[in-house]
């Protein structure tokens, strides 16, 4: 995909991977490619309609060093190599079941809301964005229960890991998405985001971990071992960074018995836990102002605690003794607090760790507005080429720069990309977007996924529902050239299909399939199957086709059993002329049959002069009067043979052009001399006999 | 109660309930179910699933209940061609594949799980078509008769109906009986079996003489294609049909001229199966390419069939959006237990104890 951003061309390189890949068992071994060209063979392929397969064959004759010495004839390479490219894993596939129930649904509601707004004329967007953000919440679910379902798996492998990694990567950069743009515009006094990405940073990012605390506290059973822990201190400050507070000030409680500790340090230890419980926390239903205000006090609190324990800490201070590991690490802690950047960059390890406790103790009402700057601000001290592209994505987002975020989404997972487009489309972000990409972003990633579903041979049919959402011209039409490929290997999968045909107007696609069908039915030597194939798409000239080809059996054979066949056509309520003809001429079998000569006369007339009949029938149907002629009862009044006489000498006039006949043997289609006078002869006693009948 | 939803990742074409280990009279703790699945895993596979007859218990077990998993997998085994019809007698299960074969397993499922297994007995091809192609086996039954001796009848693509006996599949017989697809089979009575064909028919044999069609409906007003046939498990002349419109037909045939026809539209897209709810043969249950199940009283004992008693509850998924394939409603429980399978690679089941959730339509 082209990005026509000014100055911008790295997506484009980064897009264009190369990679060789050499088959083995292959055509050849590796490493002897030149000599193996030197020999002036090639190599012929074609790639597969649906997916990343590929068919290759050597264009020639087996090598000499292949055949054995007494082989003198040089043999066709005659072998296929039949290769294709895993992209969809099979274990992927519960979430991709479970992420498309929700798109699904997404679309669904989102067409709801849009006709109510047709209708109501109501706010899309409030009424909206609460649904929106129950489904970004059921794609997170789905996102975690993989993750769950891939940990619990029983057998580990580099693979597993690798789709955890990016089920992770996934889960962070939706959430931090989910909570900028749904979670901070949902109705509410408080629009401070820094409580949501708090959250999203403790969930996607956990430190310190919760075991880490465990192992601490289990291996010190009592206050003096404890804080003669070496890992207790980083891991205080890992907690204040992180804004757990509550869970600080226990802990700092539990300390501040030890002997180790100097009376300042326990003293403070105490009554930093104390200020820490008192942190103010924001509710939807206080207004910013009187947050600002209590907070206000609380940061002085802390002013104050620091500069009391920074002149314990100065060198020329007596009552502390020389390097007071406590008191300085409760210092540091103190400065996080009240939201020096120096302290809170002196710790932070990492660019969120940074971001959010800048965030939670600097600006706590901070808007997601304010991100941008504040992103810049922490990640210029942060080398970028080390980022990774969740860094880069997630960096992206808190910029909000989107169309660079959805180019790392893509990089992550394609999947990723088109959600992510999509949803932006619902809450109208996505015209920034529109106009930096060549193509309509939504459309392409989601055209993309489509087509990455459909090279999985179960996952056709979530394929082309993605094709089909994509609600484009592109989309239907990209849908409809994968549709009339898919393979169809039962008649419920082609109904399937053929009714996806029509929720989507794939009129030509539908076509196609119905004569491929068709075609194939016939050359099965089911019929009757053929017929309704081909009359479902209009094709009179096939259905004629497979009808003289049953017109001949019955010649040939000289046996009337296309009944069923034709039975069961017609209840699907078709109707063809060919058809028509072959029901009425099957009656009047069946009434001459049953001796009821003047009704089948009369339907074999009807035959005659409604000319539904094809011309090549016509002589095989006048030989047919001639025993309702010739027989005792008068069948025929003297109308109906004059009739039958212009019938015959129509024939004898124009006589049937041969390439129109069926029958390769063109003769037969020709009324033969003998029974065309027998059939005069017939016509004239008839006559007589219905002139004396009147 | 809700349709509960079990993902297992393939995409489940066939379904059936096994018979209790304890025989019909008595009933397990645990049932047993088949699945056959279709497309890149082609899978016959064994699961069990706790009796909902056994399952009254309190709230608190009841969260438990909904942290372990609806049904678990207790064997499985590769199958040759995807699954498109299974019916299953006592520890015998049969399949029909889309290979045209007839394939018999044996079930061992034991009283403890570790031995349980499924091991191929016998298979043979049974549709092909004129042009020696194998054809795809679109459906499948059981002769209802409880003995080993029983006959399975399958249809196909080829328009042909074979009959084989369950211990000896080589005696294979098979009629050539419709020009069209035929989509479903069922056996009203031991000696009959009715077909539903694509070309909008439904046919009943004699199974004394198969190759002769004993009696041809149509519909008479609008024409359907029919995608499933099942009949009444009492009344052999109650047989209902699913049409590609979505909509159930229910036949009564007791005048064999002009059958009596009722239309129930339930669906929005092609009804897959249909079957008469053995608990409670006043009740259609349906499923269909719609992603959704739907549960149909026909009729309630005793009352007049008016026209307030026909209501349709239908139960759907939010987690299942594609085609629900197949269905069985388990005979051997009081209380109502439905599994069915989907595109969505999703195990469906339905439990439902109280008759008092019904709505209007």
């Amino acid at each position: 995909m082209g990005v026509t951003r000014k100055g911008v061309d790295k997506f484009v390189v980064l897009r264009e991977k190369e990679a060789a890949i050499h088959l083995l068992p292959g055509l050849f071994s590796a490493g002897t490619q030149a000599e193996w060209s030197n020999q002036n063979r090639t190599l012929i392929f074609s790639t597969h309609p649906l997916n990343n397969g590929c068919a290759l064959a050597v264009a020639g004759k087996k090598p000499r060093e292949h055949l054995s010495n007494e082989c003198r004839v040089f043999e066709q390479d005659e072998k296929v190599y039949a290769c294709r490219m895993e992209s969809v894993p099979d274990e992927r596939l519960p979430f991709i079941y479970d992420s498309h129930a929700v798109f699904v649904s997404l679309q669904k509601l989102m067409r709801a809301a849009d006709v109510d707004l047709q209708e109501v004329g109501t706010e899309r967007m409030s009424v909206g964005i609460s649904s929106l953000l129950q489904m970004s919440a059921l794609y997170r679910e789905a996102m975690l229960r993989q993750v769950r379902v891939l940990q619990d798996a029983p057998k580990q492998s580099e693979f597993i890991s690798s789709e955890i990694d990016m089920f992770q990567s996934m889960h962070a950069a939706w959430h931090l998405l989910e909570i900028i743009y749904l979670t901070t515009n949902m109705p509410g006094l408080s629009t401070s985001i820094v409580p949501h990405f708090m959250g999203w940073l403790n969930f996607n990012f956990p430190a310190p971990l919760a075991e880490e605390g465990q192992r601490i506290l289990d291996g010190s059973p009592s206050a003096d071992v404890l804080a003669a822990n070496a890992a207790l201190w980083p891991y205080l400050k890992k907690l204040a960074l992180r804004g757990h507070v509550t869970t600080m000030a226990n802990m700092l409680e539990r300390i501040a018995p030890a002997k180790a500790l100097s009376t300042m340090a326990s003293r403070w230890a105490r009554e930093i836990a104390r200020i820490a419980r008192d942190m103010p926390l924001g509710s939807d239903e206080e207004t910013a102002g009187s947050f600002n205000a209590r907070w206000r006090l609380w940061n002085a609190e802390l002013q104050n605690t620091a500069t009391a324990i920074r002149s314990l800490l100065l060198p020329d201070n007596e009552t502390t003794r020389p390097a007071d590991t406590a008191l300085e690490s409760l210092h540091s802690i103190v400065d996080v607090m009240r939201g020096d950047d120096d302290a809170i960059s002196a710790l932070g390890e990492t660019w969120q760790d940074i971001m959010g406790a800048t965030l939670l103790y600097s600006e706590p009402t901070a808007q997601a507005d304010r991100l941008p700057t504040l992103t810049t601000e922490v990640t210029d001290s942060f080398q970028t080429s080390d980022f990774s592209v969740l860094d880069k994505a997630l960096v992206a987002l808190l910029n909000h720069d989107l169309p660079e975020f959805l180019v790392y989404c893509n990089q992550i997972e394609p999947w990723l990309a088109a959600h992510v487009t999509d949803i932006m489309d619902h809450i109208n972000i996505l015209g920034i977007c529109r106009k930096v990409f060549a193509v309509d972003p939504r459309e392409h990633y989601i055209l993309a996924l489509g087509e990455i579903y459909m090279s999985h041979e179960d996952l056709w049919r979530v394929g082309l529902e993605y094709l089909g959402m994509t609600n484009s011209k592109a989309g239907t039409l990209v849908m409809g050239e994968y549709a009339m490929r898919i393979p169809i290997e039962s008649d419920r999968k082609a109904e399937q299909i053929l009714r996806i045909c029509d929720k989507y107007k794939l009129g030509r696609a539908k076509d196609r399939i119905h004569r491929q069908l068709g075609r194939q039915k016939w050359q099965r030597g089911r019929l009757g199957a053929a017929i309704g194939h081909f009359a479902q798409v209009s094709d009179h000239r096939s259905v004629g086709q497979v009808c003289d080809q049953l017109w001949n059996e019955y010649l040939e054979s000289g046996n009337l059993t296309y009944g069923p066949i034709i039975d069961g056509v017609l209840a699907t309520g078709l109707k063809h002329d060919r058809l028509q003809f072959l029901t009425r001429y099957r009656d009047f079998h069946v009434c001459y049959n049953l001796g009821d000569y003047v009704e089948a006369g009369r339907i074999l007339l009807s035959i005659l002069t409604n000319e539904i009949a094809p011309p090549y029938a016509v002589p095989d149907l006048l030989v047919d009067t001639i025993p309702l002629l010739e027989g005792d009862a008068l069948v025929f009044s003297s109308n109906d043979t004059f009739e039958l006489i212009r019938r015959a000498e129509d024939l004898i006039r124009s006589p049937e052009e041969p390439s129109l006949s069926p029958a390769a043997n063109t003769t037969a289609a020709i009324i033969d001399k003998s029974e065309l006078s027998l059939f005069n002869v017939a016509c004239a006693r008839n006559l007589a006999r219905s002139f004396v009948a009147m | 109660m809700s349709l509960q939803v079990q993902p297992v990742a393939r995409r489940i074409t066939a379904v059936a309930w096994l018979p209790p280990r304890a025989g019909n009279a008595y009933n397990d703790a645990d049932l047993h179910f088949v699945t056959g699945s279709g497309g890149k895993h082609r899978e016959l596979v064994l699961w069990t699933t706790v009796n909902p007859d056994f399952d009254n218990d309190t709230e608190g077990a009841q969260d438990s209940a909904d942290e372990r998993p609806l049904a678990s997998l207790i064997a499985k085994v590769a199958h040759d061609g995807d699954i498109h019809g299974i019916a299953a007698l006592s520890d015998i299960v049969a399949t029909v594949s889309s290979f045209g074969t007839i394939s018999i397993y044996q079930a061992d499922h034991g009283h403890s799980d570790d031995t349980s297994r499924l091991a191929l007995r016998e298979s043979i091809t049974a549709h092909r078509f004129a042009n020696s192609e194998r054809a795809s086996g679109t459906a499948l039954a059981m002769q209802p008769v409880d003995s080993p001796d029983a006959e399975v009848a399958s249809c196909g693509e080829d328009g042909c109906i074979a009959y084989a006996q369950v211990s000896r599949l080589d005696a294979l017989q098979q009629h050539e009986v419709d020009s069209t697809v035929i989509t479903g089979i069922c056996w009203p009575t031991p000696a009959q079996t009715a077909i539903s064909t694509r070309g909008g028919q439904v046919k009943l044999f004699d199974r004394r003489t198969p190759a002769d069609v004993s009696a041809v409906f149509v519909s008479p007003s609008t024409s359907y294609a029919f995608e499933c046939i099942a009949a009444h498990p009492s009344q052999s002349f109650r047989l209902a049909t699913g049409t590609d419109s979505g909509a159930v037909l229910l036949w009564d045939t007791r005048n064999l001229k002009s059958p009596a026809m009722e239309v129930f539209n339930v669906h929005g897209s092609n009804v897959w199966d249909v079957q008469f709810d053995p608990t409670n043969s006043g009740r259609i249950v349906s499923c269909s390419d719609d992603a959704t199940l739907a549960v149909t009283q026909w009729s309630t004992d005793g009352a007049d069939a008016s026209s307030s008693a026909r209501d349709v509850r239908r139960v759907s998924s939010f987690f299942n959006v594609l085609s629900v394939n197949c269905l069985d409603v388990c005979p051997f429980t009081r209380s109502s237990i439905i599994v069915a399978g989907s595109d969505s690679g999703n195990l469906l089941i339905e439990k439902s104890t109280n008759d008092d959730d019904f709505q209007l339509f």
